[in-house]
């Protein structure tokens, strides 16, 4: 038997009985506010420059101008911005937008048909997260010194202004958790070692679950603690570690091939690879720390077009094709190795938990961190978002059932004053 | 004629169709007495009002507010964005810290907030509630008797009305002052002050209802102790109050001395910006006050701007709506600040609406004091879709049983109890409202007379 | 328009039914006999209560019937609402209420979907009066919402009311929803009037009729109106014999209704109505919310009776046991993990969790505390007046309570101690305080705890040279007090009765306690030999009434013009 065979052997074996001997310590928790970990280099506010981002927030594209450049006459262009535009929904916004590609295509799902326009990304040396490829000397360094910090996520769009702000302030975190804390997903954490102190601990096992026990907020606003959550085995989202604790501080001992989270943005599952964790148990009895591994980066551009590419380009201050580009342009990593495509970028979650009981599928007992993925309903769970879209996305805009995403004809673009009796009604 | 003339004959023979002959005498003796009790205005029916508007008023997540007072109690100051309400402020009370508490329902934006706020429950899909609107019980209430039980406008444009009974359907309201003109005052206007005035005979039918109880008092109060008797006495004198109160709706009503029959309005521009907005909302709730003047209506709901409103400064590419989202908040002001002046105008819209209503005159005061208007929104702070901090105000003094001029700081609570507070000052039986984390009991104690 | 030509066009019908309906509501015009000795009279009214009111409802018209209305608030004397509930009327703006909740009913039950269950009956046409279905449905509803059968004058009057709404709307179940209402809204629904007559079995003497008997056992066991069953028992004479009693008794303890009028027993007993308007201080405790406070009711109210109506075991554990139902909300104010996929579940607390039954759980623990803090003596005061039926004297008017209230510095037990330095206090904070003291591990929303501003907390404590600690001291104190199942008879009778006992009932409550100990303390045993012992039925005369003055003009009123 070959080396590797061996190991591969020993690694199934491993992923199908992973049942650890009785856990000598358990924590639990429910996360009650996790973002991207993007450090914020400026003093106050969301758009000031910083030592992050020394032009500021990129600013607000001009509209007017992209769509003329995009081929449209400037009275066309006006009038698509115009409020009193009935093919521009007050919710949805414009679905012209999305036809500024070469040929009038639609940029949303197809990026490259029009040049990238350069999202200014992060010039700052100081990054938060985790070092992902072990090299010291790529990445950023972090606050407190440490060097390695692989986050290229971040430089990215630290200067995007969904991302911009101090912790727990930039408007993308403040939405995403607000919809979390209002009960729209549950992600748990359990923790668990052998040894008799917590703190300190060689053997500690991590696990992410997603729970279909909504947060509860307390009188004050916050999450209350002490609740408990019922691990929903999903055949997707789960996520392991292996790590050990030296004065309360959880660390990877190893990096973990592949995990899944509930993204807490738009793309909604997460797959981490090299993942790695940086938690620490506070005195006050919750836990705050880092998870981070290698994301794909498609997904992240794709799910800013589910959510609608005219409202996040209206409401985020981007031209979403140079989000592409820009992801593309900074990935990091391939799967395959070093010479194939960079499908991934390295990325962090800054992540805040607050004591909590979890508990089995089955509410018997309580929940240790192994796997429950065998469990999960053969067909997935339903998406638990998918009664708060009630309208119909297709490529990125929100169009009657059963239309089709399609351009408006040259007639429709002026109002009804300059086209006469044959304008847009 | 019979000779035993006590009120089943009388109602027999109203029914029987002699009701012009007999109505008016009959009054005399159900008065007994009461009936300057009844007229001194203290039991005329107050007048509710819903009035909505979109995207809340202005905060920041650091916790600054451009709108929440200092102080609680009277005398609160005025913050910019209630700089509209700064003529009527002794007149409008401002609950702020008022929260919805979903129970772990998702917040369903632009739509959780004042589903909550009138249903008593976080909905569980969008553009349903899971209850009725609480206007419809208040409209139960008080809303007999008045040619329309409860009127429904909406000021931009929109068929917008957030009124249901089955949480499903939703009231048609009125989009235009030109429509709504036409409702009230078009063909089948019945002016208050006319001189053919005919009593409501379904009053008679309520009035049979009571009579069948009545008869049986004698057989009780012979049977019955003395501490009994005071009890049944107790509850007889309950049972004449009620017949007093029908008995009243048989009268004719006193002349309604501010009523005047407006002019149709020209027929106005069709639009969204702010300005149309409020000039709409000006002239609708003009409308909307001679309607209660001319006592055609008690109840009635008026949407400024729906949920997530997409009203705009005239000539601006922007939307409200777009910019409470996009706008960063100023470093140095500490606040959204095109976010805010938006939302200055829109506040501008209630207090021209309130200013109509109080422009009106009514025995010692105005339409206004005699009136509740509850104003709330479907945010708090609109850039996150927060559902705590929901502005709510209670204007008008509702016949003296509102407090009003004060500044309520809710901590938290959930917003019903500003809810259950309409509903008990403007008359409906509510005990409780509300369901789960919810439910409530306690009204806002402060504001009530 | 058509309306009034309808009216107009169906005068003469109308005025020719009046009229020969008027013969058989003359009669019941006729003045009322003049009350002599001998004659049924009535020796009670107590107002339903809201929970009663509900039941009424449900069981007449079916559980579904929405019931959105305001109900008059309630009195509590000697200890009872129920007792409370004979001392009250109803106000004009209360009797408002139940006019707009009389016809929120009436139309719902009169609605298409469900009007077929009203009775058997089927109007000839929807569109027109039909005096024999309308007086077949007033007779049943009337029947069980007046818990008796209803007299000829009763139920001809609300037939004529059906007839003259019919007529006028040509809608018969508009008629119909008008006479409910009229049902609905009479005094023989809202009050309990308890009735007495002539005993035949003793000369001179009166007993309680046999409808007045029925409805004092049902809402004793059940909380709800007789059911046919027991009504066609009191008509027939058969609940003034003792087998007949005995066997209607056996029925309604062996119903599960039964837990219904537990529930309502202990609602009115444990003093629950105070989780209305209970508030607590959101930065001292966030957990506390209306989810929460309905939790704890519920809890309490659960455990109780599981306990001493399903497993029927000895009330005293009522103190001692750690077994209860508890929800999500409440494992997470008990910070103990919630093991199940339903909504309740029954919950052992460890031994180290230190919960001894009812006086550990969040329900007397917050209801009986401070917005901020938790209060040993509210505890020990409503310990004494709930369990022991033993009220506290209300505090002298000149204390000073600033040392209490600083709560920012030591335990409570240090402050309270400032408080026993004046002689008028102490006499009833040695009473209250020590079994609060003991309570001191929970907080002012239930939660444990040891240290209270860095301090340990001392749970130790003594009462008549009884040394305990702790709740699960002061529990096994409790159990072996023989006024906790003195008091609990003396509730249960006077629940049952309206009354609060007096001395000439001792006698008969110390036999019942015995009873009640040596059957094991078995609450609805004893219920049962309570409601068959004579002086459950015992009737009390009321002080006549002068013919009153009242009562002269209101006749003057209703004869007005004669």
């Amino acid at each position: 038997m070959s080396a590797l065979r061996r190991l591969l052997l020993l690694a199934a074996a491993s992923l199908a009985a992973p049942a650890p001997a009785m856990a000598a310590w358990t924590r639990a928790f429910a996360i009650e506010w996790y973002e991207p970990a993007m450090y914020y280099g400026a003093q106050s506010g969301v758009t000031e420059p910083g030592t992050d981002c020394p032009a500021g927030t990129n600013p607000e594209p001009d509209w007017i101008k992209v769509l003329t450049e995009a081929g449209y006459t400037r009275e066309q262009a006006l009038w698509l911005r115009n409020p009193a535009n009935p093919t521009r929904s007050p919710v949805h916004g414009q679905n012209q937008m999305a036809f500024r590609g070469a040929g009038r295509a639609n940029v949303y799902i197809d990026p490259t048909s029009t040049p990238d326009g350069g999202l200014v990304g992060v010039t700052g040396t100081i990054g938060e997260g985790l070092d992902l490829d072990g090299d010291p000397n790529t990445g950023f360094v972090g606050p407190a010194g440490e060097r390695g910090v692989d986050n290229a996520f971040y430089r990215t769009l630290g200067c995007w202004k969904t991302f911009r702000g101090p912790p727990r302030l930039s408007s993308g975190a403040l939405q995403n958790n607000d919809a979390m804390r209002d009960g729209a997903w549950t992600v748990v954490v359990v923790v668990s070692g052998r040894g008799d102190d917590p703190m300190n601990d060689d053997d500690v096992t991590v696990g992410f679950y997603p729970s279909g026990d909504k947060l509860v907020k307390d009188a004050m606003g916050g999450v209350a603690a002490d609740y408990t959550f019922r691990i929903r085995p999903d055949r997707k989202l789960e996520a392991l570690f292996k790590a050990r604790s030296v004065n309360g501080r959880i660390q990877s001992s190893r990096a973990e091939e592949e995990v899944w989270l509930r993204d807490p943005g738009a793309a909604r599952d997460l797959q981490l690879l090299k993942a790695r964790i940086d938690l620490s148990l506070k005195p006050d009895g919750s836990l705050s720390g880092y998870v981070g591994g290698y994301r794909p980066w498609k997904p992240v551009y794709d799910g800013y077009v589910r959510a609608r590419g005219p409202v996040i380009e209206a409401l985020t201050w981007v031209r979403l094709p140079d989000v592409f580009y820009a992801l593309r342009r900074n990935a990091d990593y391939s799967p395959t190795g070093p010479t194939g495509e960079k499908t991934h970028i390295s990325f962090a979650l800054r992540v805040d938990a607050v004591p909590a009981f979890v508990v089995p599928p089955d509410a018997k007992g309580t929940a240790r961190p192994i796997s429950y993925k065998k469990q999960a309903p053969p067909s997935g769970q339903p998406d638990s978002t998918a009664d708060r879209l009630p309208f119909n996305v297709v490529d990125g805009i929100v169009i009657p059932r059963g239309a089709k995403a399609v351009s408006q004809p040259d007639s429709a673009l002026l109002p009804p004053s300059t086209t006469g009796a044959g304008g847009a009604q | 004629m019979s000779l035993r003339f006590n009120r089943r004959s009388l109602l027999r023979g109203v029914l029987g169709g002699g009701a012009v002959a007999l109505g008016i005498p009959t009054l005399d003796l159900f008065l007994d007495g009461h009936g300057q009790a009844w007229a001194d205005g203290a039991r005329l029916p107050v007048r509710f009002g819903t009035y909505f508007w979109g995207l809340g008023l202005t905060d920041t997540p650091a916790g600054g507010t451009r709108w929440v007072p200092k102080t609680t109690g009277p005398g609160y100051e005025i913050t910019p964005e209630l700089e509209a309400l700064r003529p009527l402020r002794h007149k409008v009370s401002v609950l702020s810290g008022f929260r919805v508490i979903g129970d772990g329902r998702p917040n369903i934006v632009h739509w959780t907030g004042h589903a909550s706020i009138l249903s008593g429950v976080a909905p569980a899909v969008n553009n349903r509630m899971d209850a009725p609107s609480f206007d419809t019980r208040i409209a139960d209430a008080i809303g007999g008797g008045t040619r329309f039980k409860v009127l429904d406008a909406s000021a931009s444009g929109k068929v917008v009305s957030y009124s249901t009974r089955t949480g499903a359907a939703f009231a048609t309201p009125e989009t235009t002052p030109l429509s709504l003109y036409t409702r009230l005052f078009g063909p089948g206007f019945q002016d208050p002050n006319n001189a053919d005035w005919k009593p409501d005979p379904s009053i008679m039918l309520q009035q049979s209802v009571l009579s069948a109880v009545g008869d049986q008092r004698q057989a009780l109060m012979a049977s019955v102790g003395r501490a009994d008797q005071q009890k049944l006495d107790q509850y007889f004198t309950a049972v004449r109050e009620m017949e007093n109160q029908l008995a009243l709706g048989l009268e004719r009503p006193e002349k309604c001395e501010s009523c005047v029959v407006p002019g149709a309005p020209k027929s106005s521009i069709k639009g969204a910006s702010v300005d149309v907005v409020n000039a709409n909302t000006k002239a609708m709730a003009r409308l909307l006050a001679m309607a209660l003047a001319c006592n055609q209506s008690r109840v009635f709901n008026f949407v400024h701007t729906p949920g997530a409103s997409e009203t705009y400064m005239a000539g601006a590419s922007k939307i409200y709506h777009q910019i409470t989202h996009d706008e960063p908040t100023d470093t140095r002001l500490g606040y959204q600040v095109e976010t805010s002046r938006l939302a200055e105008q829109v506040m501008q819209g209630l207090g021209d609406f309130l200013a109509e209503l109080d422009a009106i005159k009514e025995g010692d005061g105005t339409l206004l004091d005699r009136s509740l208007i509850m104003a709330f929104s479907d945010t708090g702070y609109a850039k996150i879709h927060s559902i705590e901090n929901i502005p709510i105000f209670l204007a008008g003094g509702a016949g003296g049983r509102h407090k009003a001029g004060q500044h309520i700081a809710g901590k938290g609570d959930a917003v019903t109890r500003a809810s259950l507070t309409a509903q008990m000052i403007a008359g409906a039986p509510a005990g409780e409202f509300g369901v789960g984390g919810m439910r409530t009991s306690r009204p806002i104690i402060e504001l009530m007379a | 328009m058509r309306r009034f030509a309808t009216i107009a066009g169906s005068a003469a019908l109308a005025t020719a039914i009046v009229l020969s309906a008027g013969i058989a509501v003359q009669a019941a015009w006729a003045d009322p006999p003049q009350s002599t000795a001998g004659a049924e009279q009535i020796v009670a009214i107590r107002r339903l209560t809201e929970s009663q009111y509900r039941h009424a409802i449900a069981d007449a018209f079916g559980a579904d019937v929405r019931i959105e209305g305001r109900f008059e608030p309630e009195r509590r004397e000697a200890g009872l609402l129920a007792i409370g509930s004979a001392q009250l009327s109803i106000t004009p703006a209360g009797f408002e209420q139940y006019f707009r909740l009389a016809d929120l009913i009436a139309g719902q039950v009169t609605a298409p979907e469900r009007r077929a269950r009203l009775a058997a009956c089927q109007p000839a046409a929807e569109t027109a009066r039909d005096d024999a279905c309308a007086r077949q449905i007033v007779s049943r509803v009337g029947e069980a919402l007046f818990r008796r059968p209803l007299t000829e004058a009763e139920s001809a009057a609300r037939v004529q009311t059906a007839a003259a709404g019919a007529e006028h709307t040509g809608d018969f179940y508009a008629g119909v929803a008008l006479a409910l209402k009229s049902l609905l809204v009479a005094p023989e629904f809202l009050f309990r009037m308890e009735r007495a007559e002539p005993d035949p079995a003793a000369p001179g003497q009166y007993r309680l009729t046999g409808s007045t008997k029925a409805e004092r056992l049902s809402f004793l066991f059940w909380d709800a109106p007789p059911d046919a069953e027991l009504r066609r028992a009191a008509a027939s004479g058969e609940l003034h014999t003792a087998q007949g009693l005995r066997r209607q008794l056996a029925r309604l303890a062996a119903s599960p209704r039964l837990q219904q009028g537990g529930r309502a027993f202990f609602t009115d007993m444990l003093q629950l109505e105070h989780f209305d308007g209970l508030t607590k201080d959101s930065k001292a405790y966030p957990k506390f919310n209306q989810a929460l406070a309905d939790s704890a009711r519920e809890q309490t109210l659960r455990t109780t009776v599981d306990m001493l109506f399903v497993q029927k075991r000895d009330y005293r554990e009522l103190f001692t046991s750690n077994s209860t139902f508890i929800n999500r909300h409440l494992a997470a104010l008990y910070r103990v993990p919630f093991n199940s996929k339903g909504d309740w579940a029954a919950f052992t607390f460890p031994k180290d969790a230190e919960r001894s039954g009812i006086i550990t759980e969040a329900t007397f623990l917050s209801l009986f505390a401070h917005p901020a803090a938790s209060s040993p003596t509210r505890r020990g005061v409503k310990l004494h007046e709930i369990f022991m039926c033993e009220p506290t004297p209300d505090p002298p008017a000149d204390v000073d309570f600033s040392k209490v209230q600083a709560l920012e510095t030591g335990t409570v037990r240090t402050r309270l101690l400032a408080h026993m330095e004046n002689e008028g206090c102490a006499a009833c904070h040695r009473v209250s305080d020590p079994v609060g003291l003991a309570l001191e591990h929970f907080d002012g929303v239930g939660q444990r705890r040891t240290l209270e501003n860095g301090q340990r907390i001392d749970v130790e404590a003594e009462i008549n040279g009884v040394k305990f600690s702790a709740a699960p001291g002061l529990g096994l104190y409790l159990r072996q007090q023989q006024k906790i199942p003195a008091c609990l008879v003396r509730n249960v009778y006077g629940y049952g009765v309206g009354r609060a006992p007096d001395e000439r009932d001792e006698d008969y409550l110390a036999d019942q306690t015995e009873a009640f100990a040596s059957d094991g303390y078995r609450v609805p045993h004893m219920m049962v030999r309570i409601a068959s012992s004579p002086e459950f039925f015992k009737v009390k005369l009321p002080a006549r009434a002068k013919p009153a003055t009242k009562v002269a003009a209101a006749a003057t009123h209703e004869g007005g013009l004669q």
